[in-house]
């Protein structure tokens, strides 16, 4: 009879354990001295001279040396507005005219890109109509949007806390709108959170940041417009921390950190559903009498001037936000919601 | 007939079912979890177990109609002895993978007294007295939570570990890391989960496993042999079996079977008879055979008294020390004050989940945040192993009610996830001198973001503290309304602070008057 396992079996499987073990330590040492090397090719573009903010007309100030010009993700041509409002219509027609206005969603989307769009999936615990969750047809409208455009590949995620991904996704309504627009649905992969450097950061100048929003070519931000106790809203800013791995770090002086990551990932276009908003015990809900129906849509490509404009829906002043003050301060973009070039459509009308 | 036959393909064909069976049990508990296979298909494995059904049948003096499945088992053991042990059981096959002891031709059976086999019968009687005064404690020697605990608690996760080593290791590599990114999407959450999965003492229970196997160094299948409670059980049904090895006169005594026989029941001096309540079926003996003198033929007749089968005075030994163990257990101080920790899964009421719960371990298996882990002293020695949140370690998410559904036996309730929503399991208690909010007067406000209740029971007021230099600062600082709290404890597993949260859920409910 053969044996079962004899010694030279035995040593080659424990050498191959152990190197394996071994390889792991040494490529994570490997990895964690190399630092990465920011920022991601897709936040770097020329800077215009029409979107320089304040912060950068400094020269004597020596980070400006350093610091890619801080201009806003995406150059805003002379005829296009900075913002766009789409009121009173079905998600979809509210999110396509909106892009429309903004000068189509080529303008964002290279042919061939490879397109992100992180909604806002918190929990699993209620549908859409509880406003926890980013709307449905709003997340599949930009998916279809990215696809006319002629983008590669389309994926949508986010990293719930209460309840799994897979759950939240299906719970939310998200994942049936994604595939039937042709988009792809991803549960985070926890390999995937890299220990990133984050440059001419103040507050947070390390994370874990999700490998998959630093390659893409384009992030489109969709947060849902809703009620939080600590950053009092939460808007395209805060949807951000969903690509950090340890977030409640985040929570300790919120403003400066979310604005340090915003600076970092720099979506190209930020895309506020403000179609139901959570007006209290959010960002959880599960209260119909919390949610007002808005039917608002806010694009910009200026993450801050569409975090600022959606602050007003509720009743507050962009300065009440401190992401909001900590981004313009960062020259992430602009709150002087008098000076922007806003288009307000009435899809109804 | 002195012409030898073959059994080989009889003993492939067993070989076949004993891995598939294995596989099998396996895949059932991999997809023992939310978004996996129906509840009712993942937990028929502990339906087809006659120890743990009878045992729980008689401790809860009820019988579950799901449990008509095991009549499938018992109709096998009385046509067949106990195949089950050697054809199916899922542990019996692990044994017979990893036999640590060569078998040779000239390999003597081992120096192990026969009386050794009284100890399952021993276990079996324990068990069965326990369950008349409604214990079931001992029920985690039946094999088949065994093997479920070890799987969920040790063997899965640890498996997790390693391809998520490897996985990362891969990943940082240039060139692998878009095939690593599909394999892992292929993986995850499908077979393995999305998020690392933690048990206490996970150790233990491998150890345990471990143990039981390193025991074949002893004797083949030694578990099976002297241990195995369902084996005792199957061995007594076994007695009465229909199909009965028979040795012909053409046997020489050439004591080749003697040698072969995994369970070690063949004896020489019995004329080669065999125990059929020892023989698992495995047919090794029919194949070793020069002469094939052993057939399995239909016979219906109760097989001889063995000595090691237990005696009047060694059964009623059994059922006195289970009555004095229950006894004991039942003047434990925890039946007067419960563990403060001791957060059971919704809907549970603790006398019943005692005399109900098999400790199967299949709501600890498909509990989605892994808060579900077996407990160790939170309910007694009597409690051993039964569910329990430790909401440090997962909590119960709004959005599940698996553990009811996936429960072979109704321990605990099996309710929609409107009525689970509203069960009290535990209220939450603020530690005001850990709070990052209270002691270190920092805004913090996570366990109120992740209050999941429509209304969160976690509440914020703002109050301003006096600092050293005498200005103040004001800082949003958490309260629990108490009326609200379900004790889901999810602020106390998302809590910042290190070591223990500065809120903790504890158990429900105050004495009478308050």
């Amino acid at each position: 009879m053969t044996t079962p396992i004899d010694r030279r079996r035995f040593l080659r499987g424990a050498a191959a354990g152990l190197g394996a073990v071994t390889l792991n330590q040494f490529l994570t040492a490997c990895s964690a001295s190399e630092t990465r090397t920011p920022p991601p090719t897709s936040a770097v573009q020329p800077a215009q001279p029409t979107s320089i903010p304040v912060t950068a007309s400094q020269p004597a100030a020596p980070l400006a040396t350093q610091v890619p010009s801080p201009v806003q993700p995406t150059a805003t041509p002379a005829t296009s507005p900075d913002l766009v409002v789409a009121r009173s219509g079905e998600p979809e027609a509210m999110v396509r005219r909106a892009i429309a206005a903004l000068g189509g969603m080529e303008r964002f989307v290279p042919r061939d890109a490879n397109v992100i769009v992180k909604p806002n999936i918190c929990v699993a615990y209620h549908t859409y109509e509880y406003a926890a969750t980013t709307n449905p047809w709003v997340v599949g409208a930009l998916v279809k949007l990215c696809l006319e455009a002629g983008a590669r590949s389309v994926r949508v995620m986010d990293n719930p806390f209460g309840g799994s991904a897979e759950e939240a996704y299906e719970v939310s309504g998200i994942a049936e709108q994604v595939k039937a627009a042709g988009g792809e649905m991803v549960v985070m992969s926890r390999m995937k959170f890299m220990p990133t450097d984050i440059p001419h950061a103040v507050m947070l100048t390390q994370a874990a940041i999700y490998d998959d929003i630093l390659k893409a070519d384009v992030v489109i931000d969709v947060p849902i417009a809703k009620d939080h106790s600590l950053a009092r809203l939460t808007l395209g800013m805060k949807n951000l921390m969903g690509v950090v791995r340890e977030r409640e770090v985040i929570h300790n002086r919120m403003g400066q950190n979310l604005a340090d990551l915003a600076g970092y990932i720099r979506p190209k276009l930020t895309v506020i559903d403000a179609v139901r908003m959570l007006m209290a015990n959010g960002p959880t809900g599960g209260d119909l009498n919390d949610v007002k129906e808005m039917n608002t849509i806010v694009a910009s490509p200026d993450i801050v001037a569409a975090d600022s404009y959606a602050a007003t829906l509720f009743g507050r002043q962009p300065e009440d936000l401190t992401y909001i003050t900590a981004g313009v301060a960062a020259g992430l973009g602009r709150s002087d919601l008098n000076n922007l070039r806003i288009e307000e459509i009435n899809v109804g009308a | 007939m002195s012409a030898r036959r073959s059994f080989r393909r009889w003993i492939t064909a067993r070989k076949i079912i004993q891995i598939t069976t294995l596989l099998i049990v396996i895949a059932l508990l991999i997809m023992t979890r939310r978004g996996g296979w129906p509840p009712d298909v993942v937990n028929l494995i502990m339906r087809l177990d006659p120890l743990a059904v009878l045992a729980q049948a008689i401790s809860s003096r009820s019988f579950l109609l799901g449990s008509t499945a095991v009549l499938l088992t018992v109709l096998l053991t009385v046509i067949a002895g106990r195949a089950w042990c050697g054809w199916l059981c899922p542990l019996g096959t692990v044994l017979d993978l990893i036999p640590l002891r060569k078998r040779t031709l000239r390999d003597k059976q081992p120096n192990v007294p026969h009386s050794w086999r009284s100890i399952k019968y021993g276990l079996l009687i324990l068990i069965l007295v326990a369950a008349l005064f409604g214990n079931l404690t001992l029920l985690i020697f039946d094999p088949l939570t065994i093997f479920i605990r070890t799987f969920t608690i040790a063997l899965w996760p640890a498996t997790d570990q390693v391809v998520t080593s490897i996985e990362t290791a891969m990943y940082r590599v240039p060139f692998l890391s878009d095939p690593i990114s599909s394999i892992d999407a292929w993986l995850r959450p499908t077979i393995l989960p999305s998020q690392p999965e933690y048990y206490r003492d996970a150790w233990l229970f491998g150890a345990v496993f471990i143990g039981i196997i390193a025991l074949n160094l002893i004797a083949p299948r030694f578990w099976c042999r002297y241990l195995c409670p369902l084996g005792g059980l199957l061995g007594w049904i076994s007695r009465g079996a229909l199909l009965r090895r028979e040795v012909s006169e053409e046997c020489k005594g050439c004591t080749l079977c003697t040698t072969v026989c995994p369970t070690g029941t063949i004896e020489a001096n019995k004329r080669y008879a065999s125990d059929p309540a020892e023989c698992t079926m495995c047919l090794e003996c029919l194949d070793v055979c020069p002469r094939s003198t052993i057939e399995f033929q239909p016979r219906l007749k109760l097989s001889p008294r063995q000595a090691y089968d237990p005696s009047r005075r060694q059964f009623l030994g059994a059922a006195a020390f289970a009555i004095g163990g229950v006894a004991l257990f039942r003047a434990d101080a925890v039946r007067q004050h419960a563990d403060d920790h001791l957060i059971r899964p919704p809907g549970v009421i603790e006398d019943a989940m005692l005399d109900k719960c098999i400790r199967c371990g299949e709501c600890v298996r498909s509990c989605p945040t892994h808060g579900l882990q077996p407990a160790f002293n939170q309910a007694g020695l009597e409690g051993l192993w039964t569910p329990v949140l430790i909401p440090r370690l997962g909590y119960c998410a709004y959005s599940c009610n698996s553990c009811g559904q996936v429960c072979p036996v109704q321990a605990i309730p099996s309710l929609s996830l409107a009525d689970k929503r509203t069960q009290v399991i535990g209220k939450a208690y603020i530690d005001q001198n850990r709070c990052i909010a209270w002691a270190d007067q920092r805004d913090c406000i996570v366990c109120e973001e992740m209050c999941p209740l429509p209304e969160k029971a976690v509440y914020l007021e703002k109050r301003d503290f006096m600092q050293s230099d005498k200005s103040t600062v004001t800082v949003q600082v958490p309260h629990v309304d108490r009326n609200k709290c379900i004790g889901c404890g999810i602020c106390e597993f998302k809590c910042p602070v290190n070591g223990n949260a500065a809120i903790r859920v504890y158990v429900p409910g105050t004495q009478a008057a308050f």
